[in-house]
């Protein structure tokens, strides 16, 4: 066996070799297909890191007109606190409010003048475990009844977590055709070297090679070309995703974005060894084929 | 070693090759198998290494009816059976030494064994010199040489020859049969197809005349064409 390994890695670089066009045509169509499908799995890694991030963030606000002390502010964030799922309730009274908001807008504006009321609400800044339980926290909340009104953007955070659900339902589809596509590339490729060696099967089968030694050099050429593919597209990937990063990070940086080695490993193991199955398979199949017409040929 | 029964072959495309072909031929004969073209001379020669199954009837090679064989069982008949072409089939790419060691190889011979072997039928066929020239280097003769090399490198009980001497000289011509008849003389069953009137005269063989897929002479220390008496 260990003298045939040997006969099948000279065979698949010699055939790598003498077809060197179509081999390169078939490394650069498993590259631009599985960078392709990186980028998509990058996206679709971001944007559900961006939703979990901003879910988490977002909490719910109450608020009230009616006239409270301090102390009923007190008893209402006990009771709040108790409702289950909360995890942190902040207190702003409507002095502290309006004090805030003078603040923040005293240069542009003559507040005083134009408004002597305090218009603004007692606020209950309430921070949920997490985003499912919103909803039914913020339906607790108001039906309590010194609060007037209870907001949140739950709805903004549905339509994201929808959109993220069909960027990977779609995904999966689209990778999916893409694997398809890519192989069926890959698969004619790396066929049009088998029939330029036909001859040298021909001559194979003749002489008494089995079927299976046949194969095994166009599998390993498969494998050789898939993993160079895999590498290509990794480093493609690598070296662009860090720059957006970089350059995100600058332009906007409270935009999250995934940055865990570890994850982005995974990702790019993914690529190399995608590459090496396209290629295995396509060498398989497309080797495979030829056989088979050959033998039907000739029944 | 070589029998056939009623072997027909139908094409698909109802062109009828050969039909009720019944032959014998014992073992270490050498027989001429002559006819014009389009005789079946070929179609017969790959039923016995199985590139082509009879539609009816049994093809018999050393005691196993080939017709028959599963088909992952082919390449080990193949390994008893030496063939060679009019048109060389050598790989262009690959030295005559090569070419005659890639035989042994997809048998997955140890490679000691390759050397030793290939050495000898370069040897034997007369080739040691060129062995490492490529293809496109060699004289026909050469490369029929080359071709034959290859053939009986693993000692094949059977040596089937199609037009060996298609595209050959006939002196040349004549040294590669004096050729096939030493590798006869070794213990080997020939049978070539031809129709090399001169040569089929010369060596006094058994004669099997093809003629419309129907054998129509069989005959020991045969001529080309029947013998007007």
């Amino acid at each position: 066996m260990f003298s045939n390994l040997e006969f099948f890695l000279v065979e698949a670089f010699r055939s790598f070799q003498r077809s060197a066009l179509i081999s390169m045509v078939t490394m650069v169509t498993i590259t631009v297909s599985l960078t392709i499908f990186g980028l998509f799995l990058l996206s679709v890694i971001n944007l559900g890191n961006m939703v979990g991030t901003v879910s988490s963030k977002l909490d719910l606000s109450a608020y009230t007109s009616k006239d409270i002390s301090l102390e009923d502010a007190g008893a209402i964030q006990v009771r709040i606190s108790k409702i289950p799922g909360v995890e942190k309730i902040e207190y702003t009274s409507k002095a502290e409010a309006w004090k805030k908001f003078k603040e923040d807008f005293s240069s542009k504006l003559s507040l005083d003048e134009a408004i002597r009321d305090n218009p603004l609400p007692h606020t209950f800044a309430v921070q949920i475990r997490t985003p499912d339980l919103l909803p039914i926290v913020a339906k607790q909340i108001s039906a309590m009844e010194v609060i007037d009104e209870v907001r949140y953007s739950g709805r903004l955070i549905d339509q994201i977590k929808s959109l993220v659900s069909a960027v990977r339902v779609g995904g999966l589809a689209l990778i999916v055709l893409l694997f398809l596509a890519t192989l069926l590339i890959v698969v004619n490729t790396i066929r049009l070297t088998v029939l330029a060696r036909e001859t040298d099967i021909y001559i194979m089968k003749l002489v008494g090679a089995t079927n299976n030694f046949v194969k095994w050099p166009f599998i390993i050429e498969g494998i050789f070309i898939g993993v160079l593919g895999g590498v290509f597209s990794f480093l493609i990937l690598k070296f662009s995703y860090d720059s957006v990063i970089s350059r995100l990070a600058l332009a906007l940086p409270f935009l999250p974005t995934v940055t865990d080695q570890g994850l982005l490993s995974a990702i790019y193991a993914v690529m190399i060894f995608g590459g090496m199955g396209l290629g295995m398979l396509g060498g398989y199949i497309s080797v495979s084929k030829v056989l088979k017409n050959e033998e039907e040929g000739k029944c | 070693m070589i029998e056939l029964i009623s072997a027909t072959k139908t094409y698909p495309n109802g062109i009828e090759v050969l039909f009720e072909v019944n032959l014998n031929i014992g073992k270490e004969e050498f027989v001429f198998l002559v006819g014009p073209s389009g005789a079946g001379k070929t179609t017969l020669l790959k039923l016995l290494y199985r590139e082509e199954v009879p539609t009816s009837g049994k093809v018999i090679v050393d005691r196993v009816n080939v017709a028959e064989l599963d088909a992952n069982q082919v390449p080990y008949l193949r390994r008893n059976i030496g063939v060679i072409f009019q048109d060389f089939k050598l790989l262009p790419k690959r030295t005559v030494y090569e070419n005659v060691a890639f035989a042994l190889r997809v048998m997955g011979a140890p490679r000691s064994t390759i050397r030793r072997k290939a050495m000898q039928a370069l040897e034997l066929v007369g080739m040691l010199k060129r062995a490492n020239s490529f293809p496109d280097e060699l004289s026909g003769g050469e490369k029929q040489r080359a071709c034959i090399a290859r053939a009986i490198v693993n000692n094949p009980p059977i040596l089937l020859a199609d037009e060996p001497t298609g595209n050959l000289d006939p002196t040349t011509s004549w040294d590669i049969l004096q050729l096939l008849d030493k590798i006869n003389k070794r213990n080997t069953t020939v049978l070539v197809a031809t129709h090399n009137k001169s040569i089929v005269d010369e060596m006094k063989k058994r004669v099997v005349e093809l003629e419309s897929g129907r054998v129509v002479r069989d005959q020991q220390l045969g001529m080309y064409h029947v013998q007007q008496s």
